[in-house]
């Protein structure tokens, strides 16, 4: 199947209810995710090495790579959870280092582990998320009342969080973090766990999000996932961003015209353990 | 999971005014509050005896500690020399041993709650102040460190204000108790902030260990200062007494809190408030000071906690969460070249071969399976500094005490000292045991819980996995506690039949602490918590850490009453069952125990599904 990849002329078409926080942003200009030259080093070992990329506002942007390849700190980085040891993250013009709360009042992050607190029902958890946003008692009421029925929480969103399946926490998560309606969704292994229904489901979210004017960064193995809805894919190997643009354009910098996501993936890795010698 | 019913709905937590996003302390604070409620509406819908039955059990150690207490203040006040002299020494002394140790378990909480949490990276990701997250994680560790000793506390001070005339000591002394407890909490946030911002993982162990030596090293100077020249006892607490004067220093909180306490005994109100001030005012600053400078760190703390790395002890390098594995495993100079510490960390067990290693040894009388599940605990136990750290200062402290206790010369101080000072060293030590087995054994079967899918799979019962946790602890703690028990045997010159006595009633201690932890640990687990404060501190944690004060309770008055009736008996004169029936009684009762617990968890166990 051809992917049909959305082109940049698809945000002009955009929802006309664009998101709320959006239109409140005074440096709209700015583009959502720069990383300029951002290192991150474990002890002794680069896990991210001389990172440099700029996400436009209203992409969405897929992050490949083997195990291991650097993406999951990558996002970490996005979210603020680690500094990197060279180079700057900026979330639409905010520094995540000099201006955090500032960088991450506009963007939501998902964990592939994702955190519930126990002993919390669906719906209070979605209630201390509103609060900790600052959304007014009837923002998180309208906000509630467009998540549920579109996740499918209706069923378990007064049950304590403690018996939850993966899946059912994932939705869950994906609601707290759409609930402020950010301008920025990092998010890491998306589908996992989830049942093809809210696959769907979710798919049409992110369309929906993006079409508003939002981004989303998100992280996945699923190869057929980032082919299908991203706008751009970036592969990263053992720390290095070794290609990234339209599938178009990866396929010409692979020089496979007409391959799936799968062989440039490949390809591209392979030709870099190729290079490595080993 | 049932679902928790309109009732169980929430009251909107903006319903307090809570909107305003500036400061997230009450909303975090608002969560803490409505999981205690959730938790506790649970708890009686599904078992309500067993929290009522809890809460009995509370309520009688509570009257039975209160009741212990009264008797030792009031034999303590019969005799005018400790009455004037002992009791201020000891609320001194008692508030620097609690200086010392709340600072040391509050700095474990801490780096637990602020760098190894889940809750900790979701707080980083949201747009909510570090000071607020510091504050409640500062509130939180408080609460934890504290709150048994707030309880078991409030019996002894009051029976200590039984003994006053003074109305107002006991709200005096409960005030000065509140308002002490977070100066050692600050000192432990502070430390627990600078060991990840400035020591990385891999290096802070090897801080753990070296703290522990100089803490133990500063102890046996202080006792080496305090080696007696005089075997009178009254010279000798007189001299005792002048050479502690350091620990009365004015800039010390502990004599804050004492001098306060004396004066309110004595209706000095005025006074006494003064210095409750002074603590107060200390506390409020000591508070502020931790979480200015913990939230204005804690970013890079935190990454530093999370990417200093750990060793891979396999390849004698790194342990990378993420890109640098790949490489590392597939770098081939990684596989040939073997570094000294390679090898010796192979040896030592600490690469995870399939061979075990020499945590194996330690369980020979085990089969293969279970074997290796207590080697892989035992491996654990050696690689997490938190958990040795521990053992080896409050041991430490221990086999410092014991080797000077022939120096305090109590067997010349009077005859009855004979018995009764390994009857106290055999109480130190059970304590001791019960602090480490609620802390570290009881949660082991919790924090399987992750993993139970695998351990289920296993061609291996449950039950004998269960097995191999107490063969686990049973060997950590027995090595210990032998080894300390001997030393006072030895240095005491005890008797053979008394010191076989000692022996066998620590052996059973031991027996019973860890088939309670182990037993009550699978009955009552947290499977789904990775946090071990929060297992201990938990319902299955309470209950597992009120049955061991019972059951130590229950074995020491049996060894009491068997010293008391022998305390004329000449060392030579083999005790008959009217003098031995007590400690028998009480050994075979808590062997039962031990193993009535280990049954009902197994039982458990084996049908438990996460």
């Amino acid at each position: 199947m051809e992917p049909s990849p959305k082109m940049p002329a698809d945000h002009e078409e955009a929802d006309p209810s664009m998101l709320k926080s959006q239109a409140a942003e005074p440096d709209a200009a700015e583009p959502a995710i720069v990383l300029s030259g951002v290192q991150k080093r474990y002890g002794h070992q680069v896990a991210v090495r001389e990172l440099s990329l700029s996400i436009p506002r209203g992409e969405l942007f897929a992050f490949v790579g083997p195990n291991g390849a650097g993406k999951t700190t990558t996002i970490k980085l996005i979210a603020g959870l680690l500094r990197p040891d060279a180079g700057t993250v900026h979330v639409c013009g905010h520094p995540v280092q000099g201006d955090g709360l500032a960088a991450k009042a506009r963007l939501a992050y998902v964990p592939d582990q994702p955190f519930l607190y126990e002993k919390l029902t669906g719906r209070e958890f979605l209630q201390f998320v509103a609060q900790m946003y600052g959304l007014s008692p009837a923002q998180r009421d309208a906000g509630l009342a467009r998540l549920i029925p579109q996740l499918g929480l209706a069923e378990f969103v007064d049950r304590l969080t403690d018996g939850f399946s993966h899946g059912m926490k994932q939705r869950l998560v994906l609601a707290a973090a759409l609930l402020h309606e950010p301008l920025v969704l990092v998010i890491d292994e998306p589908m996992v766990g989830l049942d093809p229904r809210t696959v769907r489901t979710v798919k049409d979210m992110f369309r929906a999000h993006v079409r508003a004017g939002g981004t989303i960064f998100m992280s996945t193995h699923t190869l057929e996932v980032a082919e299908a809805m991203a706008d751009r894919i970036g592969i990263i190997h053992r720390g290095e961003l070794l290609a990234v643009g339209t599938l178009e354009q990866l396929r010409a910098q692979s020089r496979r015209a007409g391959s799936a996501l799968e062989d440039i993936f490949l390809s591209v890795t392979e030709a870099e353990h190729a290079g490595d010698g080993t | 999971m049932p679902a928790t019913g309109p009732e169980a709905r929430p009251a909107s937590p903006g319903a307090g005014g809570l909107a305003a996003a500036d400061s997230h302390l009450h909303l975090l604070l608002w969560v803490r509050g409505r999981r205690t409620v959730n938790r506790l509406r649970e708890a009686l819908r599904e078992a309500p005896v067993r929290v009522l039955a809890t809460a009995g059990l509370i309520a009688l150690i509570w009257l039975g500690l209160w009741v212990l207490f009264e008797l030792v203040f009031y034999q303590l006040r019969r005799t005018p020399l400790e009455a004037t002299v002992a009791i201020p020494l000891v609320f001194n002394f008692f508030f620097v041993a609690m200086l010392v140790l709340l600072t040391f378990s509050n700095a474990l909480i801490s780096y637990s709650m602020l760098f190894g949490s889940p809750e900790a990276g979701y707080l980083l990701s949201l747009p909510v102040r570090a000071r607020d997250v510091i504050g409640l994680k500062y509130l939180e560790s408080l609460l934890m460190s504290s709150w048994s000793l707030f309880v078991l506390g409030l019996p002894l001070m009051l029976a200590i204000a039984r003994q006053t005339d003074e109305p107002a000591f006991y709200p005096l002394f409960v005030a000065f108790f509140l308002a002490f407890i977070p100066i050692p909490g600050a000192l432990g946030m502070l430390a627990a902030w600078a060991a990840a911002r400035f020591f990385p993982r891999r290096v802070l162990r090897w801080v753990v260990g070296v703290a522990a030596v100089l803490l133990i090293a500063g102890t046996l100077t202080a006792l080496r200062m305090l080696q007696p020249t005089d075997a009178a006892a009254e010279t000798w607490l007189r001299t005792f007494f002048a050479k502690m004067s350091f620990v009365q220093t004015a800039l010390l909180p502990n004599n804050w809190v004492a001098l306060g306490i004396e004066h309110a005994q004595a209706g000095r109100l005025a006074l006494s408030g003064c210095y409750l001030g002074v603590t107060v005012a200390n506390a409020l600053f000591a508070s502020w000071v931790a979480v200015l400078v913990v939230s204005r760190g804690y970013a890079v703390a935190f990454d530093r906690a999370v990417s200093g790395g750990g060793r891979d002890y396999r390849r004698g390098r790194r342990a990378l969460p993420s890109a640098a594995t790949a490489a590392s495993l597939t770098s081939p100079p990684a596989r040939r070249v073997a570094s000294g510490w390679s090898v010796v960390g192979r040896w030592l067990g600490l690469g995870g071969s399939s061979g075990g290693g020499w945590p194996v040894w330690f369980f020979p009388y085990l089969a293969p399976q279970p074997r290796l599940v207590a080697a892989k605990d035992l491996r654990t136990f050696v690689r997490d500094p938190l958990q040795w750290g521990q053992l080896l200062i409050l041991f430490g402290l221990l086999v410092l005490y014991l080797t000077n206790v022939p120096h305090l010369r109590f067997r010349s101080a009077s005859a009855g000292w004979a018995l009764l000072v390994p009857f106290l060293n055999l109480s130190a030590i059970s304590l001791i045991l019960a602090t480490f087995t609620c802390r570290f054994v009881f949660p082991l079967v919790s924090l399987e819980g992750q993993k139970l899918w695998l351990i289920g799979l296993l061609p291996i019962r449950r039950s004998r996995i269960l097995l191999a946790k107490f063969a686990f602890a049973m060997t950590v703690t027995l090595l210990v506690a032998l080894g300390a028990m001997l030393l006072s045997i030895v240095k005491l010159e005890l008797a053979p039949l008394w010191a076989a006595i000692h022996l066998v009633v620590i052996t059973v201690v031991c027996f019973g602490l860890c088939a309670f932890a182990v037993g009550l640990g699978a009955r009552l687990p947290m499977f789904r918590e990775t946090n071990v404060a929060r297992i201990a501190n938990g319902f299955g944690g309470t209950t597992n850490l009120l049955a061991s004060v019972v059951l130590v309770t229950v074995v020491l008055t049996g060894v009491a009453v068997t010293t008391w009736r022998a305390r004329y008996l000449d060392e030579r004169t083999l005790p008959d069952l009217y003098i031995l029936g007590p400690c028998v009684l009480a050994v075979l009762g808590a062997v039962a125990a031990g193993v009535a617990a280990l049954a009902i968890g197994a039982r458990h166990f084996n049908r438990v599904e996460v």
